[in-house]
C-alpha cells in the first residue's frame, strides 16, 4: 500500500499532499520569522516561576513535621517537577530555544529533574519516538515495551495482566522512563551492542544517583530532624509527576483518532507526507491555557509533532491555522476533553490486554495488516528501498 | 548477531571511526544517521551529544544559501574532519572535494527535510543563530 492509498487521506492527489505541505512550510516559516524577545521573555519568566516554586516548596518542608506544610511542600515541589519536566526540559531538549543562543537553555546543556539521562532521552524521544512516530516495531513509546497498544501487536498471555502493568507504570513512570532507551527487547534477544549499553547503564547510574541523592538524602538531611517527613514529601511530588507526566503522554497517541503505521519504506517519504503521518499519528486534548502550561503544550500534540523545534508557546496560536487547514483537506483532527481522550487511551490497555478475537475494534476500518513481532526492528531487518515514493499503512489504535 | 555495524537506530557508541559517524552511502552520507543527528542533537563526526556552539562544515556556496548538508558537529570534530578527510572525495557531504572548507558556529539550526520538488533529495541544516564563520584548510 502506498502513502497515497491510507485511507484518511485517500481523497487527496499528489498536488494537494503537497500544497498542504507547501501551507505547512509557511506556518513554520511564519514562526521563525516572529519568534524573538516575547518568547524568550516567557520562557525565561516561566523558569524563574518553577525554580521559585521548587525553592518555596524546600523551604517549606523544613517545618515538614507539620502536617500542613508537609502537604503545602510536596505539592509545591510537585508542580515545579511538572512545569520543570513537561514545559521547560523536554521543550528545551528538542532545541526549541537553542536560537536564543542562551548558554543555559540550550539543548546541548539542560539535564532535567527525572531519572533518565537527557542523552538517552534526545535519542529514545527526540529521535525513536518523533521519526518513527507510532510506526509499529519501531516507536518504542507504543506501551513502552510493556503494554500491548494495538491490535497488530501479537497477543501474549502475558497480556492479560496489562491493567496491573498499566498501574506500575503510571505510578513509577520516571524509572520506566529512565529504562527506555535501554531496549530492553534488544537486551533479552542478545541484540544490543555491548558497548552502547554499557555506556548507557554508566549514564543511568550516574543519574539516578544523583536523583536519588537529592531527593532522599541531601535535601532531607538539610531539614533535620524532618528528614523521614521530607524524604516522604520528596517521594509524593515525583509520584504526582509521575503520575501527571503518564497521563499527558498516553493522551498523546492512544485515543481512538489517532493512527498506528506498519513500515514499508520510510527514507523517501517527502516532507509533506512526513507532515501527513505527524497529524495522523497524534491526538490533542483541549483545555485552559493553564493546563496546556502544565502539559508542556502536549494538548497541542499534532503542531508539536509537525514543529517539534519551535517553541511551545506558539502551539496554540499554530493550531488555530493547522486545524483549518485539517478541515480544508478533509484530514482528521484528533482532539477532544482530557478525560475523554485519556478514558479511550485506558480503555485501549483493557481490551487489548485480551486476544483480538474477544474485542471488537473501536474503529470502522479496523485492522487489516498481520501482526508484527514486538521490539524494535534491527537495521538489517528493514525493508529493501521501493522505487516510488511513500509506502504507509495506517491502522487503528484499538 | 551482526554488532560490527551496530543497529543504526540505535543510540551511537561514540568516538571517531575511520570514517565520520554521518558518511556513508551516497555523497559521504548516511541519510538515516543525518536524520538521527538532526533529532538526537548529536555530533555528525563522532555521533556524541553536541555541545554549545555547534558547528557546521560546508562550501562558500552552503555558507552563501545557508543550508548545509553535512549535519551539526562539534568544532574540534570539525577540524579533525577537515584535517583527516577534507582531501577526500564523497566523505563529508560533498561529492567533490570544495574549493574552500568554511566553519559556521551558532546556537540553534533547523533540520530541513526535503520537499517533493527538490532534485537533491537530501535534508539541509539551516543555522538561526549564527555566531561566527570562518575558513578552515586540511
Amino acid at each position: 500500500m502506498a502513502i497515497a492509498d491510507v485511507k484518511e487521506y485517500a481523497h487527496l492527489s499528489v498536488e494537494e499532499v503537497e500544497e498542504l505541505g507547501r501551507e505547512l512550510d509557511q506556518i513554520r516559516a511564519d514562526i521563525e520569522e516572529s519568534r524573538g524577545d516575547d518568547d524568550a521573555a516567557y520562557i525565561n519568566r516561566l523558569i524563574t516561576v518553577q525554580r521559585s516554586l521548587a525553592a518555596a516548596g524546600r523551604v517549606t518542608l523544613f517545618a515538614s513535621r507539620w502536617k500542613p506544610a508537609f502537604f503545602t511542600g510536596a505539592g509545591l515541589l510537585a508542580l515545579a517537577k511538572i512545569l520543570e519536566n513537561m514545559e521547560i526540559g523536554h521543550n528545551v531538549m528538542h532545541g526549541q530555544w537553542d536560537w536564543m543562543n542562551d548558554p543555559e537553555i540550550h539543548s546541548s546543556t539542560w539535564e532535567w529533574d527525572t531519572a533518565q539521562p537527557a542523552e538517552q532521552w534526545k535519542h529514545s524521544h527526540n529521535y525513536i519516538h518523533h521519526q518513527f512516530t507510532n510506526v509499529l516495531g519501531y516507536d518504542n513509546d507504543i506501551g513502552y515495551g510493556i503494554l500491548r497498544m494495538a491490535r497488530e501487536q501479537k497477543w501474549h498471555p502475558a497480556n492479560l495482566g496489562q491493567p496491573v502493568y498499566n498501574a506500575l507504570l503510571a505510578t513509577l513512570f520516571q524509572w520506566g522512563v529512565a529504562l527506555h532507551d535501554l531496549d530492553i527487547e534488544a537486551i533479552r534477544k542478545r541484540e544490543k551492542d555491548p558497548k552502547v549499553m554499557k555506556k548507557q547503564l554508566k549514564q543511568i547510574w550516574r543519574k539516578v544517583r544523583r536523583q536519588v541523592g537529592k531527593d532522599y538524602l541531601l535535601f532531607p538531611a538539610l531539614t533535620g530532624p524532618a528528614f523521614v517527613q521530607t524524604a516522604t514529601a520528596n517521594a509524593v511530588a515525583n509520584l504526582v509527576r509521575n503520575l501527571w507526566a503518564y497521563m499527558i503522554i498516553f493522551c498523546g497517541h492512544f485515543p481512538d483518532g489517532a493512527l498506528h503505521f506498519t513500515e514499508e519504506e520510510i527514507e523517501d517519504e517527502t516532507r509533506a507526507e512526513w507532515y501527513l503521518r505527524q497529524i495522523l499519528g497524534a491526538a490533542n486534548f483541549t483545555g485552559s491555557p493553564l493546563l496546556h502550561i502544565l502539559s508542556g503544550n502536549l494538548g497541542y500534540q499534532i503542531e508539536h509533532h509537525l514543529f517539534p523545534d519551535l517553541p511551545s508557546n506558539r502551539y496554540a496560536e499554530i493550531s488555530d491555522r493547522v486545524r483549518p487547514l485539517c478541515e480544508k483537506y478533509g484530514i482528521p483532527y484528533t482532539t477532544g476533553p482530557l478525560h475523554r481522550q485519556y478514558g479511550q487511551a485506558l480503555r485501549t490497555i483493557m481490551k487489548l490486554s485480551l486476544p483480538n478475537r474477544f474485542t471488537t475494534s473501536d474503529r470502522r476500518d479496523g485492522p487489516h495488516s498481520p501482526e508484527v513481532p514486538r521490539g524494535r526492528r534491527r537495521d538489517s531487518e528493514r525493508p529493501v528501498r521501493r522505487a516510488e515514493t511513500g509506502g504507509w499503512t495506517s491502522r487503528a489504535t484499538a | 548477531m551482526d554488532l560490527a555495524g551496530h543497529r543504526v537506530i540505535d543510540m551511537p557508541a561514540g568516538g571517531i571511526g575511520e570514517l565520520p559517524f554521518a558518511s556513508r552511502g551516497d555523497l559521504g552520507l548516511d541519510r538515516r544517521r543525518v536524520t538521527q543527528c538532526a533529532l538526537s542533537r548529536i555530533c555528525g563526526v563522532c555521533g556524541e551529544s553536541l555541545a554549545r556552539p555547534v558547528a557546521f562544515l560546508g562550501s562558500t556556496a552552503e555558507v552563501a544559501r545557508n543550508a548545509f548538508h553535512f549535519p551539526p558537529t562539534h568544532e574540534s570534530c570539525a577540524e579533525l574532519a577537515v584535517a583527516r578527510w577534507g582531501g577526500a572525495r564523497a566523505v563529508l557531504g560533498h561529492d567533490d572535494v570544495p574549493g574552500e572548507w568554511r566553519l559556521v558556529t551558532t546556537s540553534g539550526f533547523e533540520y530541513v527535510r526535503p520537499g517533493a520538488e527538490w532534485t537533491d533529495r537530501r535534508a539541509v541544516f539551516a543555522p538561526n543563530s549564527v555566531i561566527e564563520e570562518r575558513a578552515l584548510t586540511p
